[in-house]
């Protein structure tokens, strides 16, 4: 049995899995499969501070080795997540609230509700699918710096994590940026803009015209990027985009990565997390690896 | 809701571009009529939901229309082959007590879910069922259909039966059939024509919907309707059945 503990800003987590955002809601659904204490934590499903209705269907739709996305940030609220699953979610595992504003002050807002009630925040800023906020803050360095350091304003005790969009010019510049913000952690990547056209239709497959590309056909991109992000700062990085399997979050872990995300493969295996953890714990063996930390930037 | 790796039973094609597929789960499954499934298809990053035809034992079987490269790779499936199936998903159909005659009204690959309902009621309740077709290669299921108390058949274009949709065939006689209840499943516009027709007759019309899913569990929010109150709700979890005052079509 290898030692799949990490450590994450100070924060013990039991093994380095964490499903992704937007793919495993607030862990309810998937907790009548398997029961979810045996993740490392949950990224929750994007939190604005009112609720959201989200777009119009269809929201998802499927390309060669990856699908599309465009729900929009549908979700109930950050005080119906407080007041309903907060509590419920913590007994069971760490929770990473995922926040993403329409403006600055909503970021600082949405941070300043949930500081000291979840384990950690982690700031979407890379959201591709809605108009207003969402990854128009997430491009510029600038603009990085400027909400990482208003949303660590309001976060006196739980970490804050930046998640970083891929749709950007320099992966290494951005990091830098949110660790210049005051970011304790970074998480990387969101999703990659794309678009499925209906030729029959002539018409765009999704309602929202472009979704979020994610899912096993991004992965070296987002390993690329995770290994150049890493180099890039000294904070802790969580690695994500296309992990399907043990082998590929090693590769995450190697490139740079502390923890990873797991999201596309939850629809396409809904018992992918607790299988990407035992094929964790069995890689490690068969490799000598005693604890799973020290692979976090073996990549030579 | 469990996730299974089944074994192919059988895979055969039962009308033109029209596959029935059962599958072993290896163990009992209670699937509640009106109930689907998330099939894993190799290669494929989604699962295809399919609605349960029908359910006895550890055998469950769903039949479904070639549409795209997925349900073609469905297709070349032989039996024997292993099958990643997460169900009984949805909240099915229900039949109260007191809902004695039960009206039947499905079109193209949305009477399958309606041979479930066949499958758990017919001797129990009287049901009329109006199934169309677009035509004479799509017909299928003859067998299952008989079972029921009256059946009529419909075709788009008329190379059997009535002459046009179920719904219209449906709405012909609703008044001589009087029934407790409707269910229904099929594509859209026949769905809102059902919901037009039945306006005001106070009899309750339960529709199941099919949208393009994500998690198929509710998680992923990806599949969601519009209810006629300006809420969301998910097709896979809160459906695939509604109310059809409840939803907007």
């Amino acid at each position: 049995m290898a030692d799949l503990r990490v450590t994450l800003c100070g924060v013990p987590l039991k093994n380095p899995v964490i499903p992704a955002s937007g793919t495993f809601g607030f862990g309810r659904e998937f907790d009548e499969l398997y029961d979810i204490s045996c993740l490392g934590g949950v990224a929750t499903k994007g939190l604005t501070l009112k609720p959201r209705p989200g777009n119009s269907v269809p929201r998802i739709a499927e390309s060669r080795g990856v699908i599309l996305n465009a729900v929009g940030l549908q979700n109930p609220g950050v005080e119906a997540f407080i007041a309903h699953d907060l509590a419920w979610l913590r007994a069971k595992t760490r929770v990473i609230a995922n926040v993403a504003g329409s403006t600055l002050e909503d970021y600082g807002e949405i941070c300043l509700r949930l500081d000291g009630l979840v384990d950690f925040v982690e700031l979407n800023i890379s959201c591709p699918n809605v108009k207003s906020g969402g990854m128009a803050l997430g491009i510029r360095p600038e603009h990085i710096r400027e909400v990482t350091a208003l949303a660590k304003a309001s976060l006196k005790k739980t970490p804050l994590i930046v998640k970083l969009s891929p749709n950007v010019e320099s992966i290494a510049v951005n990091a830098k940026a949110a660790e210049e913000g005051g970011a304790d952690c970074i998480s990387l990547v969101n999703t990659f803009t794309g678009m499925v056209i209906d030729i029959e239709r002539r018409m765009p497959l999704l309602a929202n015209r472009t979704g979020g590309v994610s899912g096993a056909g991004i992965k070296p991109i987002a390993v690329r990027m995770v290994y150049e992000a890493s180099h890039a700062v000294s904070i802790p990085v969580i690695g994500m985009g296309g992990i399907t399997c043990a082998e590929d979050a090693v590769e995450f872990l190697m490139a740079g990565a502390t923890a990873v995300q797991v999201g596309t493969q939850n629809f396409t295996d809904p018992l992918a997390c607790p299988r990407i953890i035992g094929g964790l714990n069995e890689w490690c063996d068969r490799h000598g690896v005693a604890q799973i930390s020290s692979l976090t930037g073996a990549c030579k | 809701m469990r996730e299974v790796t089944a074994v192919i039973a059988e895979n055969r094609a039962i009308a033109r571009d029209i596959f029935s597929l059962t599958f072993d789960c290896g163990e009992e499954i209670a699937v509640r009529p009106g109930q689907f499934c998330m099939l894993g298809v190799t290669g494929f990053p989604l699962r295809r939901p399919i609605a349960v035809c029908k359910a006895a034992g550890s055998l469950v079987t769903v039949c479904y229309r070639l549409k795209g490269e997925g349900t073609r790779a469905l297709a070349r499936l032989a039996a024997g082959e292993a099958l990643q199936v997460l169900l009984p998903l949805g909240n099915g159909f229900y039949l109260g007590a007191q809902e004695k005659r039960v009206a039947l009204v499905g079109g193209g690959v949305g009477i399958f879910p309606l041979i479930s309902v066949i499958g758990v009621y017919a001797g129990q309740r009287a049901l009329y069922a109006y199934m169309g077709f677009r035509n004479r290669e799509a017909l299928c299921m003859e067998q299952e259909l008989a079972r029921c108390e009256k059946l009529t058949l419909a075709s788009d274009d008329g190379s059997f039966g009535f002459h046009g949709t179920s719904v219209q065939a449906f709405l012909q006689e609703v008044d001589a059939v009087r029934p407790d209840v409707v269910l229904s499943c099929g594509p859209t516009p026949m769905l809102r024509a059902l919901k037009q027709g039945m306006q005001g007759r106070g009899i309750p019309v339960y529709v199941s919907l099919e949208e393009r899913m994500g998690c198929g569990i509710g998680a992923c929010l990806v599949c969601v309707c519009n209810k006629t109150d300006g809420a969301h709700a998910r097709v896979c979890k809160d459906g695939p059945v509604f109310e059809i005052g409840e939803v907007e079509l």
